[in-house]
């Protein structure tokens, strides 16, 4: 029974995590890939296993952000955004956002509880789109075969009148 | 929209990066469209609301429009 209980609890303290942020624009594109793999590394040094990733885009943000480095005021108009999704014991969590925190090159982050699965929808939306889009196409075809249908009758007429 | 969107297109998550999805949810000015006007289930509603909120924080979707 106790070991029963005791993988209950495992299961329950390891969830899926994913974690969104938003890095300063005056990092350069070279630089890019050393702060996305050092942030790959901070999490596995927690005991995170990487489940899906993608590399830090720049992106405009929707409105000014505002954040203090070393007494300076610094604002924003554009950033680098890019997520991770993990498993993580609940309780390493913490320390991650304590760390992540005072990294000075995190404009912002958000860690949050999420799925396994890809939960991104957006590519099966378009699909949906040219769903909606077929019926007026098949119109089209309809009108097309009836010319077809008529070529094809006087076909058959001239090999008629030919006989 | 009369139906819930997201149970008609299968989305059982929804995700704050997603932001071409959530824009269909806010009104001009960037506030989230009322549960009356969307259509949507409360329980979808309220994870919708959320997803929005992060985006949001994130940068991703404005706050206000002028």
């Amino acid at each position: 029974m106790q070991e029963n209980e005791n993988e209950i609890e495992e299961s329950a303290v390891s969830r899926v995590y994913e974690l969104g942020y938003l890095l300063v624009p005056t990092i350069s594109e070279q630089d890019l890939p050393v702060v996305f793999g050092n942030l790959k590394e901070l999490v596995a040094s927690l005991g995170g296993v990487s489940v899906s990733d993608e590399m830090p885009k720049m992106i405009q943000l929707a409105y000014k952000m505002v954040k203090v480095v070393s007494n300076v005021r610094n604002k924003w108009n554009t950033a680098y955004f890019g997520w991770v999704k993990f498993t993580m014991d609940s309780d390493k969590v913490l320390e991650l956002k304590k760390k992540l925190d005072l990294d000075p090159n995190f404009i912002r982050f958000l860690i949050l509880k999420t799925v396994k699965e890809n939960t991104i929808a957006t590519k099966r939306f378009v699909g949906r789109d040219n769903v909606h889009k077929r019926p007026s196409v098949k119109k089209d075809e309809n009108e097309v075969v009836v010319p077809i249908n008529k070529e094809e009758i006087d076909k058959e007429i001239d090999a008629m009148v030919a006989a | 929209m009369k139906q819930d969107y997201f149970s008609a297109n299968n989305i059982k998550f929804i995700d704050y990066k997603d932001i071409e999805i959530l824009k269909k949810f806010l009104n001009p000015n960037g506030k989230i469209v009322s549960h009356k006007r969307s259509g949507v289930t409360s329980k979808n509603q309220r994870a919708l609301a959320n997803a929005i909120k992060h985006a949001r924080f994130l940068g991703l979707l404005p706050f206000v429009v002028k």
